[in-house]
């Protein structure tokens, strides 16, 4: 056991943090609850932002050296994420198009593909968003339904995506289509489609917080060229699943960070307050246990990267455990602060150390996106504790 | 960076597996909780004391084997999965404590040796919050009440905590034998009014309640591993309905967090155990939080092995209580977790 960073991961580390002391003028936080930003301004500083760290070469630094990379590793990825959620920096912008859509193209998309679009994609100048989820098709993905059919060298869509992150904002969408109604898993096909396409409409939905990070998008007889297929026709499964192994990731230690910032946060509030009492302490202390087991999972995750492991279906655990507790973390910072933690930002008398009512509302979100607990909960059983298939 | 065992730390553990097995097989153990006054198989502690296991942790000049917390979490780990019964993690700690206040040299020899017996006395209270009064050490002599002192009956030697310090105490002395809900403790209220000799600074005992909390994290991480195989394997034999009951989502999802737990436990214990062999400056939090964890997620686990086993799981019979009562011991001894809540707070500065 060793679980002190390498001395090359170390230098990177330093380096990492020096650049972030010279380049990041602002904390999110303070970005965010500054009045005079609206929601699409916060999308425009996130797209400079992010093309700040691509000029820096942050990004896609685990891809070949053609695409940005750097001859890093997962490990770094990880201590990049936990250094960037340490300093505060904007969250960023494209991630759906680095963390997924890369890895597609790199694995699986044509020389040509890769020319195209990964340039754009790290830079931020094309913002990408995900279809796969449908109103018909969420935890059973594979039940989806928005067809495309082969027409000369088009293929033409037709129906529906929904809870579409980042759907109002983006240029592109990677978007999984049935080719063949038969074949459940190999009539599933990968299509990058451009959002203005003449046929295509996306709308706006409102969130519980009252943004509109995601949105729908209509595909009514949308022409897209062959060459919008990363893979071979029925090959989409295949691909998203690769594609979804990596958006499980290791954020754990970044997140982390995170909850011990805020928790600083929550206990500084509760002693300005008064509330200095064994019920409001044993709170803080189980949040703090909680978020330290956080880490140390993060930790474990980090050392068996760099130890050569690749992370399997385990990794189910860590979004099962940081999502439930994002819940916890919440929903106990509510119950400490009292009716003044229900303030919403632009409320007289709410607080300006962190948003807590639009973080206790983003809460709910966690455990829902990216594979529910319950679909992160069946992989487990099925694949980690090789329990017999449900129901036989 | 390598979070994997060493090669001679799985040796380690898979000597320490094979040796438990043969040596203290739950049908020897249920014998030693039922019939043995002493709680522990003379024979058994022989030999744990002859392969150094009593000495894991106790410099080589001792006679000990001079390793540290990470081993001493591999060791408990085996220790906690054969629900082994007797002082085990009490004489280690005793032994650390020795060592590190020094001039003591032929007891340490002898409690790693397994020929003296050594363990902590530290508890004022039976209930928590009860104000009782302190014991203290005075010219020459400590008195007071000492409660839980493990397996005090048959100690050889007591290592008190007072606010003067560390005192060593040597028998006889009188012992009220105290009965839990877990059969295999053999605690003690000692009466103490006894001649002692102060070891050094109660500052002694902090690097002890270190060693403790991820002595015991480990032993419930190996309690909660063996209980979530146990009742895996069940859960595939047992049938309901024309089918294995492991079969129902309502169970599989339960196995799912039991795992969480389990392994959640593991990388806490192991990064606790990691920080103090390291000399980390995250050992206290990662200690505090490493107990407080696994005695929280013992709740759990071991509660639903019970459930999952339906009825079976109620019976003396099954072995699963065992493991079950073990667990509540350790969650409340070692450093309470409403102690360790409030030393993680304090670690973190909050």
């Amino acid at each position: 056991m060793d679980l002190r960073l390498s001395p090359r991961h170390e230098r990177f580390r330093d380096d990492l943090r020096t650049w972030l002391a010279t380049h990041l003028k602002r904390p999110w936080r303070e970005e965010l609850r500054d009045p005079k930003h609206t929601e699409d301004g916060l999308i425009e500083l996130r797209r400079a932002w992010q093309r700040r760290l691509y000029e820096a070469g942050y990004l896609g630094m685990d891809w070949p050296a053609e695409w940005g990379g750097r001859g890093a590793t997962e490990v770094e990825k990880a201590i990049f994420e936990e250094e960037l959620a340490r300093a505060d920096a904007p969250p960023i912008l494209n991630i759906l198009g680095i963390g997924l859509l890369g890895p597609a193209l790199i694995h699986h998309g044509t020389e040509e593909q890769r020319r195209r679009f990964i340039p754009p994609m790290l830079s931020g100048e094309e913002i990408w968003c995900q279809g796969f989820s449908e109103p018909g098709a969420g935890s059973d993905l594979a039940s989806l339904r928005t067809s495309a059919v082969l027409d000369g060298d088009h293929f033409v869509l037709n129906g529906q995506k929904i809870w579409t992150t980042f759907g109002p904002w983006a240029d592109w969408i990677f978007v999984l289509c049935r080719t063949d109604a038969q074949d459940r898993y190999g009539g599933i096909s990968f299509l990058l489609v451009k959002l203005d396409t003449p046929g295509i409409t996306v709308r706006r939905l409102r969130q519980i917080t009252g943004e509109s990070e995601f949105g729908e998008v209509f595909f009514e007889d949308a022409r897209v060229p062959r060459s919008a297929l990363v893979g071979k026709v029925g090959e989409g499964w295949r691909i998203a699943m690769t594609v979804l192994a990596y958006e499980r990731g290791t954020m754990s230690l970044a997140y982390s960070v995170r909850y011990r910032r805020d928790l600083e946060r929550l206990a500084a509030a509760c002693r300005e307050h008064g509330r200095t009492g064994a019920a409001v302490r044993e709170k803080l202390a189980r949040l703090l246990v909680d978020c330290e087991v956080l880490r140390a999972n993060g930790i474990r995750t980090l050392a068996n990267l760099a130890d050569g492991k690749v992370p399997g279906p385990e990794s189910s655990i860590e979004k099962i455990y940081w999502s439930e507790f994002d819940k916890r973390f919440r929903e106990t910072a509510l119950d400490v602060l009292g009716p003044g933690g229900q303030l919403v930002r632009t409320s007289p008398g709410a607080r300006d150390d962190v948003d807590w009512t639009r973080e206790f509302l983003w809460s709910r979100a966690g455990t829902i996106y990216s594979g529910s607990s319950e679909v992160q909960r069946n992989i487990i059983a099925k694949r980690v504790l090789n329990l017999p298939q449900e129901g036989r | 960076m390598r979070f994997d065992l060493s090669e001679d730390q799985a040796l380690l553990r898979g000597s320490t597996r094979d040796f438990l097995a043969a040596e203290a097989p739950l049908e020897k153990t249920r014998r030693t909780i039922e019939h043995d006054p002493r709680g522990v198989d003379r024979e058994t502690w022989g030999k744990l004391a002859e392969m150094g296991y009593l000495g894991l942790v106790a410099p080589a000049a001792a006679g000990g084997q001079g390793l540290g917390a990470v081993e001493l979490a591999v060791v408990c780990e085996e220790v906690g999965r054969t629900c082994l019964p007797g002082p085990y993690l009490d004489v280690v700690l005793a032994a650390s404590v020795l060592a590190a206040a020094g001039g003591q040299d032929a007891l340490l020899a002898d409690v790693v040796a397994g020929r003296r017996t050594a363990v902590l006395a530290r508890a004022d209270a039976l209930y928590a919050g009860e104000t009782k009064e302190t014991t203290r050490f005075a010219n020459g002599r400590v008195r007071g009440t000492k409660h839980f002192v493990p397996f005090g009956a048959s100690a050889d030697v007591l290592l008190v905590g007072t606010p003067e310090g560390v005192c060593l105490v040597e028998r006889p002395f009188d012992t009220v034998p105290l009965e839990t809900l877990d059969p295999a403790q053999r605690f003690v209220t000692v009466q103490l009014d006894h001649p002692a000799k102060l070891l050094g600074p109660a500052t002694l005992l902090g690097a002890a309640d270190r060693l403790a909390a991820v002595g015991a994290g480990a032993q419930l991480l190996g309690i909660m591993a063996k209980l979530l195989e146990t009742t895996l394997e069940y859960v595939q034999t047992r049938r309901a309905f024309n089918r294995p009951i492991g079969a129902f989502q309502a169970l599989q999802h339960r196995l799912a967090d039991m795992l969480l737990r389990v392994e959640s436990t593991r990388s806490a214990v192991y990064r606790a155990a990691w920080a103090v062999a390291a000399g980390d400056a995250e050992a206290a939090l990662g200690c505090a939080t490493a107990k407080a964890y696994a005695g929280e997620s013992s709740r759990l686990v071991c509660g639903e092995a019970i459930q999952m086993h339906g009825g079976i799981g109620f019976t003396w019979e099954l072995d699963v209580h065992l493991y079950f009562k073990r667990a509540k011991t350790l969650e409340q001894h070692y450093g309470g977790t409403e102690q360790q809540l409030e030393r993680a707070l304090e670690a973190a500065g909050l």
